[in-house]
């Protein structure tokens, strides 16, 4: 099937076939190697991108649902957010790290002052088996405040 | 493997296709793609839900979802609308924020887990499903007939949820381990109550995961209609629901330690409502 969307800004057509995951499109088709594949089931969140201004799991997704849409993945998250993941010290392994910008991005884009308890619960979908949650808050934090500057 | 994907726009070739070809219905897809993962269904033909267009509607108190609604959809209304909105504790402890931008409350009820949390919530609201094309109106507790089994025939789908407006209600819900993507959370309680002068005016009581589908019992709440809203009261609904309880034995739990919560969460809920201040 034939399928035309928007992929960070950026019209692209392309012939899919039907059963073909979103994920396995967007890794094998089109090398975004940021998306993950953590868990395929979506538990771990390493393969969020948004869809309509929404976060999704594209491990629970077909690509040919991609028709018609708008979709960010990491190349087309703002440098600040990606900034304050490294400022932090939020990246051990980095697997886990797309998709925390991900949902960090939903969350600023809906609420770009976020407490504490709200940037826990936007990341409640995200897993990481390295760094203990407590400098990906604070990658959260900082980004928060980079937004607030910039307006 | 999918061999054929359709994507109606309008609910009469939805139902057509539906109908010719009995492929399988789907909207959010976090039941179906974790089934199909793991091979309990192998679907070739399926026809996704999402590009039909649909509103939710307050009607003569009754909140209508329909079918593509999102829990964050629904989420937004309710907050919008300043109605039902001790919902959100249930729909909160749903997933993450992606399992509920794509997740419907329809796909829950349609999966028919004995854990569901919205089919909790619709049984606690004395919820109707609609059915297209025949229109039928059926009460949650019939449509239900077990573990993944529901009344529906092939060509057959559920158009929308009718649920009760209850607002200035006192409510309790509590989930005992936390629900993911194959394994259903341990017990869950949820308790909505009217009180008037201390007395009980009107409530309804659920429990998910104790039993084959969700356990609420009509008999008991009527006959507890204008009684004394006591710890003693709440002690006889605790051994009650211990009793009508009939859960099932597994990894994270057994039989006996189910039946204990089932006693626990009732009387928790009685503290914890007892504490609570009217929410709208
Ligand atoms: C990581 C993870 C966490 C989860 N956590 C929870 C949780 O905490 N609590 C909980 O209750 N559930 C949970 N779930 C399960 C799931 O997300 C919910 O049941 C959700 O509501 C399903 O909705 P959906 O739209 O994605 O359904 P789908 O996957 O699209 O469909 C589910 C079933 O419904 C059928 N169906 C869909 N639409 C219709 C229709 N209109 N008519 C007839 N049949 C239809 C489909 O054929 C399928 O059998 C979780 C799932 C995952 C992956
Ligand atoms: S790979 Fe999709 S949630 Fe883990
Ligand atoms: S940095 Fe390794 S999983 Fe998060």
């Amino acid at each position: 099937m034939r399928i035309k969307f928007k992929l960070n800004g950026k019209e692209v057509t392309k012939e899919v076939e039907v059963h073909k995951r979103a994920i396995d499109f967007l890794r094998d088709d089109l090398k975004i190697t940021s998306i993950k594949e953590g868990c395929g089931e979506g538990e771990c969140g390493a393969c969020t991108i948004i869809v309509n201004g929404k976060t999704v799991h594209s491990c629970l997704m077909l690509a040919v649902e991609l028709d018609g849409k708008e979709i960010i993945t990491l190349e087309g998250v703002e440098d600040s957010i990606k900034m304050a993941f490294v400022k932090a010290g939020a990246i051990q392994c980095g697997f886990c790290t797309p998709g925390f910008i991900i949902s960090t991005k939903y969350l600023l884009d809906n609420n770009p002052t976020p407490s504490e308890e709200e940037i826990r619960d936007a990341l409640e979908g995200n897993l990481c088996r390295c760094t203990g949650y407590i400098k990906i808050i604070e990658a959260v934090k900082i980004a928060a405040k980079g937004c607030e500057n910039n307006d | 493997m999918i061999k054929n994907y359709y994507s109606p726009s309008t609910l009469d070739e939805l139902l057509k296709i539906k109908n010719n070809t009995n492929g399988v219905v789907f909207s959010g897809g976090t039941d179906l793609f974790v089934k199909m993962r793991y091979g309990i269904i192998k679907p070739q033909t399926v026809i996704d839900t999402k590009k039909i267009k649909s509103a939710i509607k307050l009607e003569n108190r009754k909140l209508i979802i329909p079918l593509n609604t999102t829990y964050t959809d629904l989420l937004e209304f309710l907050k919008k609308n300043k109605t039902n909105l001790f919902l959100e504790k249930i729909i909160k402890l749903i997933g993450s924020p992606m399992i509920r931008n794509r997740g419907t409350p329809i796909g829950n009820i349609a999966n028919a887990s004995p854990a569901g949390d919205f089919i909790l919530a619709t049984y606690l609201l004395n919820g109707n499903i609609i059915i297209k094309p025949t229109n039928r109106i059926i009460p949650i507790e019939n449509f239900i007939l077990g573990p993944s089994k529901i009344d529906l025939a092939q060509n057959e789908i559920i158009y929308a949820i009718e649920i009760d407006v209850k607002n200035n209600y006192k409510f309790f819900f509590e989930k005992v381990g936390k629900r993911n993507a194959m394994i259903i959370s341990i017990a869950s309680i949820a308790v909505l109550l009217k009180e008037n002068n201390g007395k009980i005016e009107d409530i309804s009581i659920c429990f998910g995961s104790v039993s084959p589908t969700i356990l609420r019992d009509k008999n008991i709440e009527s006959k507890i209609i204008g009684e004394e809203f006591s710890i003693e009261l709440f002690k006889y609904l605790a051994n009650e629901f211990e009793k009508l309880s009939k859960p099932i034995n597994d990894v994270r739990a057994s039989k006996s330690e189910r039946k204990k919560l089932v006693y626990n969460l009732t009387i928790k809920a009685f503290y914890n409502l007892k504490n609570e201040v009217v929410s709208i």
